[in-house]
């Protein structure tokens, strides 16, 4: 039986939930082991440790945080968009960098192609979708083109699921690098841009309207 | 004199190694277990003196591990605390669990529950029959 828009967003709430308290859990341990050690225990090897997992757990909220209200924000439209040209290579490339997923090849099928686009929306839109196919070091393959219908940016690597780019809802599958909400954020900023975002054969495939433009 | 085991079950990487620097550095073994179906595996290696279980996991989950320890001969003397982000008790309650608790818990009222269903970090393995 199909559930209520209270029910679906009560779910997606309970996953967002969840997946807050498991890092949250984290850091606040570390943050009691490290006051019950002696001073000087703190900078050895168990101080590190704990400090080192502390921060870990916090950057994964911080991912989290930043998906989560992306999407709420976009869902009420209070986000100001500011389109401008946009190069697709130069843009795949610094999303790369900011994604930490070094030794991404970038192919682009028809010389440099740009479009209209929010530069943080497309820089968000593009860090989600190469740290979802860099996952677990899988090699990623982008393939940027254009066709009669736009601009494409292809990108190839860990096989996403078809359900990938849904709303989570409870019982999901937790992501420990806190990227648990990045597809479904990613489909949100390109909705917001006018573009399209799919699962096309395990790989996502972010779509452009118009002829991709030439810089 | 071996330190009693305690079986940490949880699919998340950050909260299994937080738990298990709690529970060695206070004086416990520590097995790990990434789902029920590992966490099987481990039982049938060395019956723990206490299960730490999380309950929503892949490959089979903490109500279904629970299930299946019961079914074998001792496992329900086998103390099991939830450990879950799920905020609900209510599945923790089909677990038969001897607590639950929710993260993000207070260190001590996990050290508490250790104490209490293994006797302490001192006290001898334990021999569930």
């Amino acid at each position: 039986m199909k559930s209520s828009p209270c029910e679906a967003r009560s779910s997606y709430l309970g996953f967002v939930a969840h997946e807050f308290r498991n890092p949250l859990a984290t850091a606040l341990w570390c943050a009691q082991l490290l006051g019950r050690l002696a001073p000087e225990e703190r900078g050895g090897p168990r101080g590190l440790k704990l400090a080192a997992m502390a921060q870990r757990a916090m950057a994964r909220v911080g991912r989290l945080l930043e998906d989560h209200f992306l999407v709420e924000r976009l869902e009420v439209r209070g986000l100001p968009l500011r389109p401008e040209p946009l190069e697709l290579g130069a843009a795949v490339r610094a999303a790369a960098g900011a994604a930490a997923v070094a030794g991404a090849t970038v192919v682009v099928a028809a010389g440099e192609l740009s479009v209209s686009a929010d530069h943080g929306l497309l820089q968000r839109c593009l860090e989600a979708l190469l740290a979802a196919a860099g996952k677990e070091g899988a090699a990623i393959q982008v393939e940027i083109g254009a066709s009669a219908a736009g601009a494409s940016v292809r990108v190839l690597g860990a096989p996403l699921p078809p359900e990938a780019l849904e709303r989570p809802a409870k019982g999901a599958p937790s992501d420990p690098t806190g990227r648990a909400l990045g597809l479904f954020a990613a489909r949100a900023a390109a909705e917001a841009m006018g573009a399209t975002l799919a699962i096309d054969g395990g790989a996502a495939l972010l779509c452009f309207p118009g002829d991709g433009g030439a810089p | 004199m071996t330190a009693p085991l305690v079986l940490v079950v949880d699919d998340d990487p950050d909260i299994m190694e937080a738990i298990a620097d709690i529970l060695e550095t206070e004086g416990y073994r520590v097995a790990r277990a990434r789902h029920g179906g590992e966490a099987l595996a481990r039982v049938a290696e060395e019956r723990p003196a206490l299960i730490l279980l999380d309950l929503m996991m892949p490959v089979m989950d903490g109500p279904t591990f629970a299930a299946e320890l019961r079914r074998q001969e001792g496992g329900d003397r086998i103390p099991v605390v939830v450990i879950s982000a799920d905020g609900n008790a209510e599945r923790a309650e089909r677990v038969r669990a001897q607590a639950f608790l929710a993260k993000p818990f207070d260190i001590d009222a996990l050290l508490a529950q250790a104490a209490r269903a293994t006797g302490g970090p001192e006290s001898a393995g334990a021999s569930h029959p």
